[in-house]
């Protein structure tokens, strides 16, 4: 940010420079582009270049251990007509579903909180709040481990106060434990967003609410959750689109019934060989996941557009 | 935020609490993603060997002759859950010196053109290893050399809780495995190396018929009546061992070591030997064509074979060992209680031995494991 705001008041100041500054100067759309370069060569080599990879192998099938070249639908074909690849789409997308709707659930309360409660210091608590995420990815869900574990803390715990006579085992290697632990190591995304919108709700919109006869709950649900929709949006997409392809959690907490897409995925990079039909899956899940989150735009946007 | 700024404002003790509080976020991210950045110096130096190898062989008491050559630092470590993984890994471009397979897998390994033969001269051990390891089906390469070193051999069985599985009296079977009784407090190993074989043994298939459709058929319908009963599939053996020990499982398919390990510790466990016969295996070294530390593969091999390393895998892992020197410290008695004889052949044969298979067996039996351990 700073540095657009120090280059763009460089060259006000010298607008006869000629050579790189002047052209600079008098291109807008060319300044843009020179600072997205770096951004655009990452893209290019590091997202775009191994995408057409993955499009070219899924195309391709396994032949012993090397690839027959000759495109194909054949893999396609496959994750379509075996119910298997469908069976884990659609318990990955449950799975991540729920965790988000949890995540959201459980992470507005907080951001309302900070965004309307705390006046000093608000960023200190941004700080707490996001400090758990500062560990691993790997070590948060081992932590879940622990506490869900057979004798974990939760059992320990709940047998110690004398409720439980033995562990409950659901806890931990089902996908009431994926969907625990992914809501919990993902909350920071949901936080973020959802406290950045409702810190710009502007809080005399509020007061007016106030003063025509709105009470708290109709005040609620007439300006501040319609006004703090896109946040509410980003951090669905920022939750759901990555958790479906997770793979730590599941294999880690899954156990036999928990396991997701994520793992398939990596078994055909993995033990089951099979390079082109893993790419044939990672695509057939970023199709899905697209066309899923269209369907949640448009809701939404509808829902929008009925509130308001 | 511009840094000279700030700097000045505290200089001259105009910071505003806020922003203060903002350079120390900034301060505290740039310190947290620095090591990301920055160039990592390796745990271990970069002028060891690389040993890719099956979880709990990465430990120190396994390499006393390296380390005392090396300055007291151990190899690199890579670590895989199942042979096929790695080979997988290695064919993607992972080049490493040593690497861990077994002889069921060996053949295919060599047929990948990815490793080198072993020059035995090069190994101080060799004379004390058990010939009848080294003669192993596929293990002959030009000019008389080896493809792979044999290191441990021993059985996959089943670890059960002595005090929460009731055998009624009878004789210990794979039956426990299988058993509605202990639904959710059985466990297995997650690779189909050793699970899919168990399959066989369990629905009465000769290894010398695995490879045909009705097999498949036979030991698929095995592992998917088991599949419901299985609290989970692992890869680490440590998942299992605590399990076990906690009594959230009460009987799992694991190696020896595991059972071994657990008795150590008080736990009241059994590595049983079941009727059906328990499932053997020979494991060994192979070293990765394009090595590149030759030497110090042969270094790591030769320490692997030692005779201390050997007392470390009899007593305290409760594996077989290649060399024969090892066994020397052992009476019959103890080496019985373990499973274990001088004489690998008694232990090997008693048991049900792998035999190589080819590599559409290999991908195909791998594929059915996954699909059915998903619940298909």
């Amino acid at each position: 940010m700073t540095e657009t705001s120090n280059s763009s008041t460089k060259a006000q100041r010298s607008p006869g420079r000629g050579g790189l500054s002047g052209l600079l100067h008098r291109h807008e759309n060319l300044r843009g582009f020179l600072l997205m370069t770096p951004t655009l060569l990452v893209m290019g080599v590091g997202i775009i270049a191994p995408f057409f990879i993955l499009v070219t192998m899924s195309l391709w099938t396994r032949q012993g251990f090397d690839f027959d070249t000759t495109l194909t639908m054949a893999n396609y074909a496959r994750t379509w007509n075996e119910p298997i690849y469908g069976a884990l789409l659609s318990r990955s997308f449950w799975i991540s579903g729920i965790a988000t709707v949890a995540t959201v659930i459980l992470c507005y309360p907080m951001a309302y909180f900070v965004a309307f409660h705390v006046h000093r210091n608000k960023m200190m608590w941004i700080i707490l709040m996001t400090l758990p995420f500062w560990t691993s990815y790997l070590l948060r869900v081992f932590a879940w481990k622990v506490i869900l574990g057979y004798e974990g803390v939760i059992n320990s715990g709940l047998m110690a106060v004398g409720l439980i006579e033995a562990p409950l085992e659901f806890l931990l290697y089902s996908q009431e434990a994926v969907i625990i632990t992914l809501a919990h190591a993902w909350a920071a995304f949901a936080i973020l967003p959802l406290y950045v919108s409702l810190e710009k709700i502007d809080k005399s919109l509020l007061e007016a609410a106030t003063d025509l006869g709105d009470g708290p709950v109709a005040r609620f649900m007439r300006i501040t959750l319609p006004l703090s929709l896109p946040g509410v949006i980003a951090a669905c997409f920022l939750i759901f689109i990555p958790t479906t392809g997770d793979y730590i959690t599941p294999a880690l907490l899954g156990g036999p019934d928990g396991a997701m897409i994520g793992n398939f995925i990596q078994l055909q990079f993995g033990p089951v060989n099979n390079w082109p039909m893993g790419a044939t899956l990672s695509m057939v899940l970023m199709m899905w996941i697209s066309l899923i989150a269209l369907v949640f735009l448009f809701i939404t946007r509808l829902a929008r557009e009925k509130i308001a | 935020m511009d840094i000279v700024d700030q700097l000045g404002a505290v200089r001259e003790g105009k910071m505003s609490r806020r922003a203060f509080a903002r350079s120390l976020l900034a301060s505290g991210v740039a310190i947290a993603t620095l090591p990301a950045g920055a160039r990592r110096a390796m745990a271990a130096p970069e002028d060891q060997g690389t040993y890719f190898t099956w979880g709990g062989y990465d430990i120190p008491e396994l390499f006393g002759p390296y380390m005392a050559n090396n300055n007291g630092e151990m190899p690199n470590f890579a670590v895989f859950g199942g042979s096929e993984e790695a080979l997988t890994k290695m064919r993607g471009g992972f080049v490493v010196d040593v690497s861990h397979p077994c002889n069921q897998a060996m053949p295919r390994w060599v047929a990948t053109g990815l490793f080198q033969p072993i020059d035995p001269s090069r190994l101080g051990n060799w004379p004390d290893v058990i010939p009848a390891l080294v003669d192993l089906e596929g293990n002959d390469a030009e000019g008389g050399s080896i493809w792979m070193a044999p290191f441990d051999w021993g059985q996959t069985s089943i670890t059960y809780r002595t005090d929460l599985v009731d055998l009624e009296g009878k004789e210990e079977s794979w039956d426990i495995l299988w058993d509605p009784k202990y639904s959710g407090k059985l466990g297995s190993l997650g690779s189909g190396a050793d699970a899919w074989w168990v399959g066989a043994i369990k629905a009465g298939v000769d290894f010398k018929d695995i490879d045909t459709p009705e097999a498949f058929e036979k030991i698929a319908a095995v592992m998917r009546e088991q599949r419901p009963l299985m609290r989970t599939y692992t890869d680490d053996n440590t998942t299992l061992e605590q399990a076990l020990s906690s009594g959230e499982m009460v009987a799992s398919m694991t190696w020896a070591s595991s059972a071994v390990q657990l008795q150590a510790e008080g736990v009241p466990v059994k590595f049983a030997k079941p009727k059906e016969g328990a499932l053997t295996w020979v494991c060994g070294l192979m070293i990765h064509k394009d090595a590149p530390k030759v030497d110090k593969a042969y270094e790591i091999i030769d320490s692997l074979l030692s005779v201390e390393t050997g007392h470390f895998m009899i007593n305290d892992y409760g594996y077989g060992h290649s060399n024969i020197k090892a066994f020397d410290a052992f009476d019959a008695a103890k080496l019985d209680s373990l499973g274990l004889s001088k004489t690998p052949s008694e232990v090997l044969s008693a048991g049900h031995f792998q035999v190589p298979q080819t590599q559409e067996w290999e991908t195909k039996m791998n594929e059915t494991f996954e699909q059915i351990k998903a619940g298909f």
